[in-house]
């Protein structure tokens, strides 16, 4: 994966007025740690970062006063509405580096016909990787899977280089049979039977 | 409908209608959900009424998950009595939602079923609501 280079500014005053007042000119207040070392506080380029942010734990490269510094995004605060981004928690790593992320699973083919849903019981798949070197995604195929059919993590396919960080038996895809309306009207009538 | 079983105290203070909500803002178990964008309580009878809707459109081979609770007891006076003499009895459970909640998901294999099933719980919801799906990929 390619690193994105942006251009950040250290960040003086702190507290609400002075984050609000650095989203309005267009700026993300962020935060930098890792290693030990004590959080630096920035303001990146907000347009930048939204585009560098579509790209799943994308390597940023920030040049703070002359300096650069690699970073992965580590917490991301948005909007629930307009989805514009509020904070971002970026986390400092070195080339070589192992870290610990999440990545997402992509799913392909068609279940077994007769009705099947899948289920996600895992959103992401959580992995252990080179900073440089994250894959992007996981693909899985649930071709004809029948109900009941469940891919645990280690079936799983990964990267050359990239480790499980869950145990290999955690679920991660289920197949089930799909719901009845019967048996959902039965599921949502359990709580009726006393008042407060 | 969904009744809290016992709760601590039967009469209660109206909850807070301000700010946005702090989690489940996102998709969590199925594919598309019905989201607030405007601010409501909403009664057991209302999100009822809502999941019937869904449940009714898509028949079969869907599974609907109802992320929202009404755990907070809202009280009404009689008509045409005098005030004081204490707080009214309970008449309604809500749930107090708030912009950003995804109230109800749906996993559903047929994209524009799913939607119209979710429109249909959406008209029966007192706020202003948005259908969304999952999205897999943005940090």
């Amino acid at each position: 994966m390619s690193e994105v280079r942006i251009a950040a500014e250290p960040r003086t005053e702190f507290g609400k007025g002075a984050a609000r007042r650095t989203r309005r000119a267009g700026k993300v207040p962020a935060v930098v740690y890792g290693h030990g070392a004590d959080p630096v506080h920035l303001s990146l380029p907000g347009h930048d970062l939204m585009l560098a942010l579509k790209t799943p734990n994308v390597l940023i490269s920030l040049d703070v006063a002359g300096k650069t510094e690699l970073v992965l995004p580590k917490a991301v605060q948005r909007d629930p509405i307009k989805g514009f981004l509020e904070h971002v928690d970026l986390l400092a790593v070195k080339r070589g580096e192992k870290v610990t992320v999440e990545i997402p699973i992509h799913v392909e083919g068609e279940l077994a016909p007769g009705g099947n849903l899948l289920e996600h019981n895992l959103n992401a798949l959580p992995v252990e990787a080179e900073a440089t070197h994250l894959p992007e995604a996981v693909t899985v195929s649930v071709a004809g899977l029948a109900a009941g059919a469940t891919i645990a993590a280690r079936e799983i396919s990964l990267p050359q280089g990239t480790t499980l960080a869950v145990d290999g038996d955690t679920p991660v895809l289920h197949v089930v049979a799909a719901q009845a309306e019967e048996a959902a009207a039965g599921a949502a009538g359990e709580g009726e039977s006393a008042e407060g | 409908m969904l009744i809290p079983r016992r709760v601590k105290h039967r009469k209660q203070h109206h909850p807070k209608r301000s700010g946005m909500a702090k989690g489940g803002t996102e998709i969590a178990f199925g594919e598309y959900g019905i989201q607030a964008v405007t601010p409501a309580y909403v009664t057991n009878r209302q999100i009822e009424s809502a999941r019937i809707a869904i449940t009714r459109h898509i028949r079969r081979g869907g599974k609907v998950w109802i992320n929202i609770y009404p755990d907070r007891p809202l009280t009404k006076k009689p008509a045409e009595t005098r005030m004081g003499s204490g707080k009214g009895s309970p008449e309604w459970w809500v749930a107090n939602v708030k912009p950003g909640r995804v109230m109800f998901e749906l996993s559903y294999p047929n994209e524009k079923v799913a939607r119209e099933a979710l429109l249909r719980a959406a008209h029966k919801l007192p706020m202003k609501c948005r259908i969304v799906r999952r999205e897999a990929g943005e940090s």
